[in-house]
């Protein structure tokens, strides 16, 4: 783990200013979601909801794209002193990792607490336990299933393209590598749903499904209980990707020419 | 040996930066590698930082490959490679957390040497962030230096700072490699001078062989190249 804190510090120093504007921007993002007026409630939740899903996609993107800044590194020569400079390719990788993900758990809250102001906007009856699952709990499983495997897709890639330029090119092994793993991507989707709920589920907001219940809506949802159910399997299947990619971005640092 | 080239070529596309070339470095030795542009010293510096691999033929440093071996090892590149938000105490931070031989005090005195000003790196002049590398560079401890280019778009006054360094920096047990198109000026520095042309090794002379016979390198060198 030598060097990792300097890393670290590098990519604060590289970076901080997409940090602070992501982390800004949820101000935009609130400020959106405050303006949306509909005919309904429910109406009104619903588009507050695809904002703050649009608010998580565009922020995966941007991380990604702060992590894997290798090209910009390559013309200016910064990435040949840390190829060559005493941390292993793991080190590097991870670092880059880490970095990317400390700025996205702030945001995940923060949306999560967006969530949360969203549902009170809209009346549900959201106890304490539910307000901190809609925090925290929510947020961080979206974390691990989302923003954590791109990011490591985003590295392994970036190093993939730079160890394997074809005559120079890299658009030849980076074609390679998106349609590759994007054919992988359907089949793992599918399996995922298959598995899902094998395990037990973790149970969201439960006091909100009781009064929902008890509102006689489960003509609209027949089994309100499993709309609030996260599956486990997608958050450790997910996570474990990630470690592999991560370990082959960090062995594929070695092989990298410049 | 500190490194050696056996039948090393480096193709690029359809060019070839080097062509089946075979050289030993021993320790101790201050080597100019000089040609005109193209000529394939930047590729021989990098096939031995282990930037690059071989096409064909081997490249070792320290009995190993240059890569496993970096610790051992500086490269001192053609690319700027300062982060533009970098000032002098930053650059001390960054060596000092990321090479094991890096001496903080060494950098100091190194940085009053060459003149480096306080200021961040896009603030300052290429001469002074050229003076800045070189710093970063001869503060760490290593056995071999592979320099590409130090001297390049860099002022006179500059130019003299960094070759006294060089001079000042050199240890018996090191070895330094150094490209560069300032022959005139630097030749007083070699023990060796190698000209490359098309990627392939035309000269391979000892310095002093070369004065003994009454000619200067830069003389040889529109000699061979020219």
């Amino acid at each position: 783990m030598k060097g990792l804190g300097t890393l670290l510090w590098l990519e604060y120093r590289r970076s901080r200013v997409w940090s602070a504007a992501l982390v800004g921007s949820l101000l935009f993002w609130f400020w959106g979601m405050n303006q949306v007026r509909a005919i309904d409630l429910g109406e009104e939740l619903g588009i507050r909801l695809v904002l703050l899903t649009m608010a998580w996609l565009v922020t995966a993107v941007v991380l990604a794209i702060m992590c894997g800044r290798f090209r910009g590194e390559t013309r200016q020569g910064q990435y040949q002193v840390l190829l060559l400079s005493g941390p292993s390719g793991y080190i590097h990788i991870l670092a880059r990792f880490l970095y990317a993900l400390g700025t996205a758990l702030p945001f995940a809250v923060a949306c999560g607490g967006l969530l949360a102001w969203a549902g009170r906007q809209a009346g549900l009856p959201l106890d304490t336990g539910s307000t901190l699952q809609a925090i925290l709990v929510l947020p961080l499983w979206g974390a691990g299933v989302l923003v954590a495997p791109v990011l490591a897709w985003v590295l392994l890639l970036m190093t993939f393209v730079s160890a394997y330029r074809i005559s120079g090119s890299g658009w030849i092994p980076g074609t390679v590598f998106v349609f590759g793993t994007g054919a992988l991507f359907g089949p793992l989707l599918d399996w995922m749903t298959n598995i899902s709920f094998s395990l037990p589920g973790w149970p969201l907001f439960g006091r909100l499904v009781d009064v929902l219940q008890n509102m006689n809506l489960d003509q609209e949802m027949p089994n309100p209980e499993w709309a609030f159910l996260l599956p486990q399997e997608p958050l450790w299947i997910m996570l474990a990707l990630t470690v592999g990619m991560l370990v082959l971005a960090g062995r594929i640092w070695e092989e990298v020419e410049v | 040996m500190l490194a050696r080239l056996d039948n090393v070529t480096k193709r690029y596309r359809t060019v070839e930066g080097l062509r089946d070339v075979s050289l030993e470095f021993p320790e101790g030795e201050v080597a100019g590698l000089l040609g005109l542009n193209g000529s394939g010293k930047s590729t021989l510096l990098k096939l031995l930082a282990g930037l690059l691999v071989p096409t064909a033929g081997r490249v070792t440093v320290f009995d190993g490959t240059p890569r496993r071996n970096r610790a051992r090892l500086v490269y001192l590149g053609e690319a700027d490679s300062l982060y533009g938000w970098m000032d002098a105490r930053d650059a001390e931070r960054f060596m000092a957390g990321l090479f094991a031989d890096f001496h903080r005090d060494r950098f100091r005195e190194l940085l009053q040497g060459l003149d480096v000003p306080p200021r961040k790196a896009k603030a300052m002049s290429k001469g002074e962030r050229g003076r800045l590398r070189l710093a970063m560079t001869l503060a760490r401890d290593a056995r071999l230096y592979l320099l590409d280019e130090p001297l390049a778009g860099i002022d006179l006054l500059s130019r003299e700072r960094i070759l006294s360094s060089l001079v000042r920096e050199w240890h018996k047990d090191s070895t330094i490699l150094l490209s560069t198109h300032e022959v005139a000026e630097a030749e007083g520095l070699f023990d060796r001078v190698l000209f490359l042309r098309e990627g392939r090794v035309a000269l391979d002379a000892r310095a002093e062989a070369l004065r003994s016979e009454g000619r200067s390198v830069v003389a040889t060198f529109r000699e061979v190249l020219g």
